[in-house]
């Protein structure tokens, strides 16, 4: 009889909670996920937690500097690596945080191979900006006082900045290590029951349910960044912003979507947001949008999108949909400005995509960041100039401009120190490029061609080395690095603040390392000011808009664009001052670029036919380095018309200043190690800056655009 | 009588020997767990996981310091410690910090007022001079028109023609650091010489020539001890540090002779 009744109860009971499930599964498979929503109430937003990570300091002795409401051009290095990220500890650099901003601040550091790395002249600002991604984890690996070292996984690691494993031959264990151990050990994710995995779904922090994570470790390496900048800020004098760097990539292209992130505030995030949370650029946007929500504000500045494959500046979004306002807006709230130079090369433009521009054949790097073996990146989509043009062409077709940004540039250094002066250049990544033979500008001695080759062979990777008149070079990709990459911000004072409120309105410029500095104004009546006078300045900043602007139509006028560059006193003199030009024709969106030479040093002028200066006859020694001291200008000002102005087409200008032919670092080390430059390579550069551009927008136009395909998606409102 | 006591003896020599090779080496072999150990390891699982370990769970960890202890043990007995770079690292590293440790950590009113006089030039608070200038542009015949403009202005008061400079024209507070940053080293060298109040020059800086009048100059001085004391005690406690270990090893060093291959190439 009781039986009977268990029985009864199981056969009425299975089928009854079977359907309860599928009901409960049914009605969840719509978009809105009601009950999927129902858990995730239970989600708190670990990333969007805030932490005040402002420290007690002695009030400062000296006295604050007045503020100039026409503004000082100030220089900094935004993209600073120290021993926090995964990478830069396994190069062997032991620099901390804190010994990066005393070298920002001229103090002389220690390069792994010992030798000391110091500034000619301090910086005004720097950041440093640690891979989020496994912030600190590898150096709690390499300590074997960690209970985490202890791991298998972390095994590789233990020890490995010892002091007697900082040598140049050690690098084949760092390579391997950089790249298989940490492509596929590490990123091993606990069972989805364990904890730790709860606790990530929980917290929306998908880091914590991989097995070689700690979160309390990478917690305590943000908040020692944190700190650091936090000590080392010095209003008026030093700005240091909490920064880190979001490492992103396309997942099978490998295409490089790297961005930094700084926050204007001693109060950040408890975590970095990294690409663990999402490889998607959009979900960073909304989390920066979340953190603007709670009063932090921050920037993300996108760099190396020469090495994105074509990923960086595409005409569709990471997901492949189509670019519309929204994003647009989203994008440009978030990235007002772009990293166009440093060490891993120059992402102006391409002698593929600019052939009538004499000088884009500039610090090329061709290769994909941190592909192996070193795979070619499609320049299209890949440079800053074309990204301009292309954000003209998305707004003609109604999809809104998500290239409308403002330019910096910086080093991207793992060694705490940025490498400016091609005269004293240890290129970015410690011990794998610290010394010339390694880094393909002197050649090899026999021992060290030996163990490159066995190396490459022994990780299934293509010849490395390369015959040349003088010996067998190392041709590993670091020849097309350079000493490059300072951040130029139009700033009322030295402060967190003003700076951040300049890359926010884009008053800022790049240069390859040298201090030039440059002015750059738009308006209808800049003629009218008079280029000697002490009040230039202010009239100009009165009468019109300055870079990162926009320049709107006035009846059709013909715009005056007035611009003045200063040279680098340590540096070379000043060669030309360039306006580059694109628009687009605004019946077809195809886009169109122009380069005009406005001003020539040592009295010349431009000839009007083919748009450029005559040559000012300055040379470089290939011998010893040595420039002509004859040629060249101390500072170029001019007023300059555009004179194919077209006042109906959306049209964007920025300047580029060229200094005098020097040495490139590849010819300095040569000559200092005995040897003749390498054949293959440039022998010079031009040093050079470029501001951010001020865009002509036209009035609006009555052309009716209907792409073929007529998506109404996108839409006009 | 000889030969008993001779087999007695044997005998008490032979018990012995059988229990030394038996039991070798009691002493060694007995491994001590502290219950310190066994209560911070509880306590560290309680902090990790936030429960107490059951029954089970402190066998294991017991379990575990065991077999560590022994793994560790036989480890030593076959030397495995000799000649390992990490075991050398971590023991350098342990004497460091323990050096580093032993420091007293508030330093004397004596020790500070040694250590600020010893430091004196690290706390000067550099001279700074406020001026205004006319700049000469180098692209513009600089010295022959800055020439021109020193002799009118001294001699009537007329208006100069002069060139606007990029980083403007007055100059509050400036030490002679900043003045290079801005001018370079040529023109900030000319400092110590102005007389405040007058025009004088011109003087070349890297852009050109300018003629320049000191409004105001404030000496440099050392400042008192109680201005800077925080950051005194900071640098002092730092340098305490890191002197700890070198004079540590200043020391020990004369006691060791160091023997390097003279032949050895690189």
């Amino acid at each position: 009889m009781k039986k009977n009744t268990y029985i009864r109860k199981i056969l009425i009971g299975t089928p009854l909670i079977f359907i309860i499930v599928l009901g409960l599964i049914f009605v969840d498979v719509y978009d809105s996920r009601p009950i999927l929503n129902l858990f995730k109430k239970t989600q708190s937003d670990s990333a969007l937690q805030l932490v005040d990570y402002s420290v007690d300091k002695p009030a400062s002795s000296k006295a604050m500097p007045a503020v100039n409401p026409e503004r000082n051009a100030y220089f900094g290095d935004v993209h600073v690596h120290t021993k926090y990220s995964f990478d830069a500890y396994v190069f062997g650099v032991t620099a901390s945080p804190d010994d990066a901003y005393n070298y920002a601040k001229g103090q002389g550091i220690s390069h792994p191979l010992g030798y000391e790395m110091k500034l000619r002249e301090p910086l005004d600002f720097y950041s440093v900006t640690d891979h989020g991604f496994y912030m600190g984890m590898i150096q709690a690996y390499a300590d074997t006082s960690t209970d985490i070292s202890q791991e298998d996984f972390a095994k590789p690691f233990n020890n490995l900045n010892r002091p007697e494993n900082l040598n140049v031959e050690s690098a084949a264990e760092r390579s391997n290590i950089f790249s298989s151990v940490l492509a596929n050990a590490i990123i091993q994710p606990n069972p989805w029951w364990h904890p730790d995995t709860l606790k990530a779904w929980f917290t929306k922090n998908t880091q914590r349910a991989l097995n070689s994570f700690d979160y309390d470790i990478h917690k305590s390496a943000w908040s020692d960044i944190a700190r650091s900048a936090n000590e080392h800020n010095d209003p008026g004098h030093f700005t240091a912003f909490i920064g880190y760097e979001f490492t992103t990539s396309t997942d099978t292209e490998g295409g490089n979507l790297h961005r930094n992130v700084i926050f204007n505030s001693s109060i950040a995030s408890i975590r970095p947001w990294t690409r663990i949370d999402s490889l998607n650029p959009e979900d960073l946007w909304t989390w920066q949008d979340g953190l603007r929500d709670k009063g932090i504000d921050t920037i993300s500045m996108p760099h190396n999108s020469n090495g994105s494959n074509g990923q960086m500046f595409e005409m569709e979004t990471f997901k492949g949909n189509a670019i519309n306002r929204a994003y647009a807006e989203k994008r440009m709230r978030n990235e007002p400005i772009v990293e166009i130079t440093q060490v891993k090369g120059t992402s102006d433009t391409h002698p593929l995509l600019s052939p009538d521009d004499e000088w884009a054949d500039f610090e090329i790097m061709d290769k994909r960041v941190g592909s192996r073996p070193p795979t070619y990146s499609k320049p299209s989509g890949s440079y800053v100039r074309q990204a301009y043009q292309d954000g003209l062409t998305l707004d003609f077709t109604k999809q809104g401009n998500p290239y409308k940004f403002g330019l910096i540039g910086s080093t991207d250094t793992h060694t705490g120190a940025g490498s400016f002066d091609e005269s004293n250049y240890w290129s970015k990544v410690g011990l794998l490029d610290g010394r010339p033979s390694n880094r393909g500008s002197v050649p090899l001695n026999q021992a060290q061609g030996k163990l490159l080759e066995e190396y490459m062979s022994a990780f299934n990777q293509p010849v490395s080395t390369v015959e040349l008149d003088q010996g067998s070079y190392a041709n590993t990709g670091f020849t097309q690095w350079g000493a490059s990459g300072l951040a130029g911000a139009w700033a009322e004072e030295n402060t967190r603040d003003s700076i951040f409120k300049a890359f926010k309105r884009k008053e800022t410029f790049a240069t390859t390392g040298s201090r030039i500095a440059v002015r750059f104004f738009a308006g209808y009546d800049l003629s009218s000011i008079d280029l000697n006078a002490d009040s230039l300045v202010s009239e100009a900043y009165a009468k019109g808009v300055t870079m990162g602007s926009d320049l709107m139509n006035e009846g059709n006028k013909a715009p005056d664009f007035l611009v003045w560059a200063q040279r680098d006193k340590n540096g070379a003199a000043l060669q030309r001052i360039q306006i580059i030009k694109g628009w687009i024709d605004m019946n077809s969106g195809t886009p169109h670029e122009e380069v005009y030479d406005v001003a020539c040093s040592d009295g010349m002028s431009v000839d009007p036919i083919s748009n450029r200066c005559p040559d000012n006859g300055a040379r470089v020694n290939i011998n010893d380095c040595s420039i002509s001291q004859d040629a060249g200008a101390s500072e170029l000002k001019t007023v300059w018309n555009d004179p194919d102005f077209d006042s109906s087409a959306k049209s964007f200008y920025y300047v580029r200043v060229l200094e005098n032919p020097t040495c490139r670092w590849s010819t300095w080390d040569a000559i200092k190690a005995g040897f003749k430059p390498r054949e293959d390579l440039h022998e010079t550069i031009q040093e050079r800056a470029w501001s951010s551009p001020i865009w002509y927008v036209p009035a609006p136009s009555d052309i009716t655009v209907i792409p073929l395909g007529g998506s109404i998606a996108i839409g006009d409102s | 009588m000889k030969a008993k006591i001779s087999i007695f003896f044997s005998i008490g020599l032979l018990v012995y020997l059988i229990d030394i090779g038996l039991n070798p080496d009691d002493n060694a072999k007995n491994i001590y767990i502290s219950d310190q150990e066994i209560t911070s390891l509880i306590s560290a699982w309680k902090s990790q996981v936030g429960r107490n370990p059951t029954e089970d769970e402190i066998a294991r960890i017991i379990n575990n310091l065991i077999e560590e202890e022994i793994l560790y043990r036989e480890a030593l007995l076959l030397g495995l410690d000799k000649e390992d770079r990490i075991i050398k690292r971590r023991l350098a590293q342990k004497i460091t910090f323990l050096k580093q440790e032993t420091l007293t950590d508030k330093p004397s009113n004596e020790a500070l007022i040694n250590f600020y006089e010893l430091n004196k030039n690290n706390y000067y608070i550099q001279p700074t001079f406020s001026f205004t200038h006319y700049y000469f542009s180098a692209e513009n015949n600089s010295k022959a028109r800055s020439n021109a403009a020193i002799k009118l202005i001294l001699s009537s008061s007329s208006k100069i023609k002069s060139d606007p400079f990029f980083l403007g024209k007055n100059f509050i507070d400036k030490t002679k650091d900043e003045i290079s940053r801005n001018f370079g080293k040529i023109f900030s060298s000319n400092f110590n010489e102005i007389s405040l109040d007058q025009w004088s020059g011109p003087f070349k800086s890297s852009f050109g020539h300018h003629i320049v009048l000191l409004k105001d100059s404030k000496p440099g001085y050392f400042p008192l001890i109680t201005e800077v004391l925080n950051q005194v005690e900071v640098d002092l406690l730092a340098a305490q540090k890191e002197s700890a270990v070198t004079t540590y090893i200043d020391q020990i060093k004369s006691e060791y002779k160091i023997i390097i291959n003279p032949d050895l190439e690189f």
